[in-house]
């Protein structure tokens, strides 16, 4: 009983994390840039689709996905215009630049729609409880582990057993090589860098319930979506999946069992992970 | 030609003298304009536009003007900095705003040192008036309002057990020692207390061990804003509600905040010093201007009445001594001040220097499609219960 309630409520968590850090780990594994700035990306998301909701009465899953859809683009003009000039500027240069970016979206969004969080825009169907037998439950964090599901499988075949994919992790593991065999590096950079912005998009929309949007969120959870990729392993698929899951359950599982350790939990949990796997859990070839 | 001369010369004369006679009283204002806590210096700033708008922009033809300055986060460095320019450079006569305890905590020194009369527009840490004589409070401690709380929940309405849930820091430990002390005194039985640490940010494990426990109530301490809609989202969409559980508040379910928490909110029970839907003729015209000023989305919050509170004793003062009013003459004038707020009525301990006031016991519902907060219960006068059970504490 205890431990199905911490179950569910780990992996519905976890899969809020998994949305919106897969896409963040994908890019930093594939072009090896610092996107401080992927948060901001979740943010947007979560505010368009707020406002489609509540100013233009688009039905809740269609907001998300053209939240993604407009994320995605504007990640790929993102990428053509500032982020491509990054790559060979090293580490500092992405990280300031992108750090930079972060304080730009939270001024723009403060201007744009005031300090206080977004109104609540989540529609009738996801408000009530589901009978699971042994206990009642939130319809909306079911939903979220159903969509998380959904995705994780519809990525893993992208990712894991596509051609797409295929080059996409021959060039995270190799890229020189990839670039030698004839691999179109600069395309596929593009591509992923759109659709991790989308997921990141789709996230911040999608996982609005359980992170409120607000301008601050860019900054605040950004701590959150650097350690699943970390202990994932940067550019792992796979890895993200298990790290956000392992976060999600083991922070739950602590709060509930162990309150008084507070803040400190998450920190012994990223320590003790990265003590025992420090290339993450789940990495790439390229890095072991 | 000449004539022309002539005409500019005396319209110049005319200014000029106008100009020397009116002084322009400067009131500067430290808060956080941008970071987490960006809703306060928002809030501060619009309700003192807002005031100025009803009552003028200046006193017996003596400008008034603001002066605005952007804390940038939990910074008190930056806020004894910024406090510094305003006094040296900017001449201010009045330093005001102060959203955070350690902010007014860091300018204490400072303002004793230049005398310089200081209202405290948020901070809500009860020793922070006895750090300095130049501090003046308008808006509200922490245990003044919760204190009236536990008492009505277990005599009232006959809540027999509760839970804590605080976030882990000073304002939150305030709340849980008196929630926790008044619940028991009342006869009510605490079946846990539990401290959030300030970066969570999924409350189910939270909101389920507390509801484990089968309590009749949970009580919630938690910083406005992002915080506090997760949290009370989460005890709203687990049914808690459903199975009889009341959930205990306070700041947390002002008006601004409940658009983002939904209709799973209703029926939450508050204590604040401040009901945004009452109908005092000086909280009617606040709402109107702000509406007026900043669209129909404007709502004022305990930010809002602290600011327009803390200008209407500044004006008052200004009034009564003229333009050139001394920081030992204002603050002299404000002790034992009684004006009617748009709160209520409202008083300033002559020996504290910090408000007495009212506190209302309020019930989310829906009027007119829209969520807010309806008074049910109003208490007497009450004076911060920290400064009455430490008498001589610094």
């Amino acid at each position: 009983m205890l431990i199905f309630t911490i179950l569910l409520d780990g992996i519905a968590y976890g899969m809020v994390l998994f949305l919106i850090s897969v896409g963040l780990t994908v890019t930093m594994g594939l072009m090896r840039v610092v996107n401080l700035a992927h948060g901001s990306f979740a943010m947007l998301g979560g505010y368009l689709s707020s406002v489609m909701i509540r100013n233009y009465g688009v039905p809740f899953i269609w907001s998300t996905l053209a939240a993604a859809l407009v994320c995605g683009l504007i990640g790929g003009l993102a990428e053509l215009t500032i982020y491509r000039p990054l790559y060979r500027k090293g580490d500092l240069a992405q990280v300031l630049l992108t750090f930079g970016m972060i304080f730009v979206s939270i001024a723009a969004m403060t201007l744009l729609f005031g300090p206080t969080p977004v109104a609540e825009s989540m529609p009738k169907w996801l408000e009530g409880q589901i009978d699971l037998g042994f206990r009642t439950y939130p319809a909306y964090r079911l939903f979220l582990i159903g969509v998380g599901t959904l995705l994780a499988i519809v990525l893993y075949f992208i990712i894991e057993r596509s051609l797409f994919g295929a080059r996409l992790r021959a060039a995270v593991d190799d890229p020189g090589m990839a670039r030698a065999l004839g691999i179109n590096v600069n395309l596929l950079f593009t591509l992923t860098f759109i659709g991790g912005c989308a997921l990141a998009g789709f996230g911040g929309a999608i996982g609005a319930g359980i992170l409120p949007i607000e301008p601050f969120y860019a900054l605040k959870y950004l701590v959150l979506f650097l350690v699943v990729v970390v202990i994932g392993g940067l550019g792992s698929f796979r890895g993200s999946l298990a790290a956000a899951l392992a976060v999600g359950i083991l922070d739950t599982a602590g709060k509930y069992l162990v309150p008084q350790l507070g803040s400190f939990l998450l920190w012994f949990i990223v320590f003790g992970l990265l003590l025992w796997r420090p290339n993450g859990l789940l990495p790439p070839k390229s890095a072991t | 030609m000449g004539k022309m001369r002539a005409t500019l010369t005396a319209l110049a004369l005319t200014f000029s003298i106008s100009h020397a006679s009116a002084e322009v009283i400067k009131i500067g204002m430290i808060a956080n304009f941008s970071g987490p806590f960006a809703v306060w210096g928002q809030q501060f700033r619009q309700s003192m536009e807002a005031f100025q708008k009803v009552n003028g922009k200046s006193i017996d033809g003596n400008e008034v003007q603001l002066i605005f300055r952007d804390n940038g986060g939990a910074d008190p460095a930056k806020a004894r900095q910024l406090a510094e320019e305003l006094i040296l450079r900017e001449k201010i006569n009045f330093l005001t705003g102060f959203d955070l305890t350690p902010s007014a905590l860091a300018v204490a020194d400072l303002i004793t040192e230049a005398k310089m009369p200081t209202v405290i527009f948020n901070a809500a840490t009860s020793v922070i008036t006895r750090k300095s004589p130049y501090f003046v409070r308008t808006s509200q401690t922490v245990q003044q309002y919760v204190e009236p709380l536990p008492e009505w929940a277990v005599k009232e309405a006959g809540i027999k057990t509760s839970y804590t849930l605080v976030s882990d820091y000073a304002p939150g430990h305030d709340a849980e020692e008196i929630f926790v002390k008044k619940f028991e005194q009342a006869g009510g039985k605490m079946l846990g207390k539990d401290r959030i640490p300030l970066n969570v940010t999924d409350f189910a494990p939270y909101v389920e061990r507390a509801a484990a426990t089968g309590t009749a109530s949970i009580y919630i301490f938690i910083p406005a804003g992002a915080p506090s809609i997760s949290l009370v989202r989460e005890f709203a969409k687990r049914g808690l509600k459903a199975k009889g559980v009341k959930l205990l508040a306070g700041g947390e379910t002002q008006e601004v905040y409940l658009p983002s928490i939904g209709d799973d909110v209703i029926g939450t029970i508050s204590s604040l010093h401040y009901t945004e839907t009452n109908t005092n003729p000086e909280n009617i015209a606040l709402r109107k201007t702000l509406v007026e000023m900043f669209g129909p989305d404007a709502t004022p919050d305990i930010g809002t009445v602290g600011a327009w509170d803390g200008m209407r004793l500044i004006y008052d003062g200004i009034k009564q001594f003229g333009p050139k009013i001394t920081g030992d003459q204002f603050m002299g004038f404000v002790k034992g001040r009684k004006w009617n707020s748009p709160r209520g009525p409202i008083m300033i301990d002559p020996e504290e220097r910090d408000i007495i006031q009212q506190i209302y016991m309020r019930r989310v519902e829906k009027r007119d499609g829209k969520l807010v907060n309806i008074d049910f219960f109003t208490t007497g006068m009450i004076k911060d219960p920290w400064k009455v059970a430490n008498p001589n504490a610094k």
